[in-house]
């Protein structure tokens, strides 16, 4: 009997494993691998080195050296905006509704997590007429003639506003799960000892809340450097590719109308892929260090 | 002695101002986000319910004077350029069938690494998960590679399958059932009862609620999805409702069809509206990263 191969655990990780294996391992590798070669999807690659990087990166003659330069820039300006507001406004509400008179909690967390159910496509639409300057909101309440989308740094302003709106649910619904986990005695022999609000905020809640702090900033990065939704729907890279982004880009050049440059493509996303990498791996590192 | 009570009640007063103090900036901070956070929805519903002239001359109000249903019956009759009914069928199919494969793969596959022992288990998860770190952005071009060898382009398959090799809901999963205690399949092992016996029996229905929140991150994720659809679907008719409503800004001639844009979008929103109010309830206490993971 005890011989006999068990074959069981096959049967309930096999599937998966087969799955990841298609769909996760094959594809990176292959990514990565085609970023070294000269590839339009159709033909099969070749090898070619080095060469797509040392265009992307050195070739300041190359458009694809500067579309990289001003996609990374773009990106980098969004993630620099986006994510302290999504992990900040996200824990203001944790804590404004953790307070023990607030009451209705479940119906704020309810509004407030809504539009993270509405995909960008249908938000863009929503957003587009409120910043419409005749139609919408702005003009209308603000009297204000801007054009927003075609013009800088309004442009951004309304891609940050419809990021915000839809993003702060996530992160808010995982800081207030974790804060109410947060044993009570701790806060009440803190109030005995005259700590105020802020104290305890920084002596118990942020020490508590460190791991799921740390997860959310690091996804919510992660996140906001693979940004394309937000700026195609609401200003398709305008004004004058000023919220062009790098994945914008890197569809363009892979599935854009010509002739695909996928190899290109490849390489500029194992460059993205790498930054984001890096900046995940030293903000955890950071992170857990000082929390320590 | 009378100093003790005077001290006493002068504490008790100074800290029920502090807390009614911090009550009402609460109450502020909360009442004027949510209002910031609805409203744009209820005039996306309203502008949907008005006519042309309406928006175009009246100025802003939040509802409109006139509550008219021609933009729905427009954009359900425009089934040629906008099919929009095909659009939502479509992404419905997508996200229901996509929801019940992944909460299938997941209790299985939590089930295997959580509660059976085998050689190279944790080291199995662990690389996988490490694998599945690595940005999704590099995998995207030969994923679109994959979907064309497997003739999945414009098919909804391209979206219902890779999709459920992830990682995220596993690890939350087996997170969830390392919190079962084991006695429990340990007692119905003696009796007896085969692996799939107790997946079946014993610990499916103790993973209700953890299943019902991955059930509603996938579905909603597969319903919200953007830039998977927009790059493997070319064929109008057999778009997922995202994809769909990129196309409409030109249809709908850049805003100069308001309300049936928004009744678009206001259409594409319900399901997952809907769905998350039947799922809210299991929301909070299921997604306690602090208990979890921290040890």
């Amino acid at each position: 009997m005890k011989k006999k191969l068990n074959l069981a655990p096959v049967f309930f990780v096999g599937p998966h494993v087969i799955l990841f294996a298609v769909f996760v391992l094959l594809p990176t590798i292959y990514g990565i691998y085609a970023s070294f070669t000269k590839w339009n999807l159709m033909n099969d690659p070749v090898w070619v080195g080095l060469d797509n990087y040392k265009t992307i990166l050195f070739d300041s003659g190359s458009t694809f050296h500067t579309q990289f330069q001003n996609g990374l820039k773009n990106t980098l300006i969004f993630v620099v905006l986006s994510v302290p507001l999504l992990i900040i406004i996200p824990l203001m509400i944790a804590v404004a509704l953790e307070h023990k008179k607030v009451k209705m909690k479940n119906l704020i967390q309810s509004i407030l997590y809504i539009p993270g159910l509405i995909s960008i496509s249908a938000a863009a639409l929503i957003w587009l007429l409120i910043f419409n300057k005749q139609l919408g909101i702005t003009g209308n309440i603000f009297g204000s003639q801007i054009a927003w989308p075609t013009h800088q740094p309004y442009a951004w302003l309304i891609i940050i506003v419809i990021t915000i709106w839809g993003g702060v649910g996530g992160n808010m619904i995982i800081y207030r799960a974790s804060i109410s986990g947060v044993a009570p005695d701790l806060y009440e022999s803190a109030e005995l000892d005259g700590a105020g609000a802020i104290r305890r905020f920084t002596s118990i809640t942020l020490p508590s809340i460190r791991f799921p702090l740390i997860y959310t900033f690091v996804m919510t990065t992660a996140g906001a450097f693979n940004v394309f939704g937000q700026p195609l729907m609401m200003t398709d890279g305008g004004p004058q590719q000023s919220t062009h982004v790098l994945m914008m880009y890197i569809r363009q050049l892979a599935f854009g109308n010509g002739e695909s440059i996928a190899g290109m493509a490849s390489a500029m996303a194992v460059l993205l892929g790498l930054i984001i990498l890096v900046i995940s791996a030293l903000q955890y590192y950071v992170m857990n260090r000082n929390a320590a | 002695m009378d100093n003790r009570p005077a001290l006493n009640g002068q504490g008790a007063s100074k800290k029920g101002l502090g807390i009614s103090i911090s009550k009402y900036i609460s109450y502020f901070f909360l009442i004027s986000l949510c209002l910031i956070w609805v409203i744009p929805v209820i005039f996306g519903v309203s502008t949907s319910f008005r006519s042309q002239t309406e928006v175009v001359s009246s100025g802003f109000r939040l509802f409109p004077e006139q509550w008219i249903l021609e933009n729905y019956v427009k954009i359900l009759d425009n089934t040629s350029t906008a099919p929009i009914l095909r659009w939502l069928m479509n992404s419905l199919f997508i996200a229901t069938l996509h929801t019940f494969l992944v909460v299938v793969i997941i209790s299985i596959t939590g089930y295997g690494y959580s509660r059976m022992k085998f050689k190279g288990r944790d080291t199995l998860f662990f690389t996988l998960l490490g694998i599945s770190f690595f940005p999704g952005v590099v995998n995207l071009i030969p994923s679109y590679k994959i979907i064309d060898a497997l003739g999945w382009v414009n098919t909804s398959w391209a979206m219902i399958i890779p999709g459920l090799a992830g990682m995220g809901n596993i690890f939350l999963v087996r997170q969830f059932m390392n919190g079962i205690p084991r006695e429990l399949d340990e007692s119905a092992t003696v009796d007896g009862a085969s692996d799939f016996r107790i997946y079946a029996s014993v610990i499916l229905p103790l993973m209700k609620p953890i299943l019902i929140v991955c059930g509603l991150f996938s579905f909603t994720g597969s319903w919200n999805d953007f830039l998977w659809p927009v790059i493997v679907f070319t064929d109008v008719d057999k778009m997922p409702v995202t994809a769909g409503l990129l196309l409409l800004q030109d249809i709908y001639g850049n805003y100069r069809m308001i309300g049936q844009l928004m009744g678009s979008a206001i259409l594409a929103i319900i399901p997952t509206m809907l769905l998350f109010l039947f799922a809210q309830k299991y929301f909070v206490q299921s997604i306690n990263l602090n208990s979890g993971i921290k040890g």
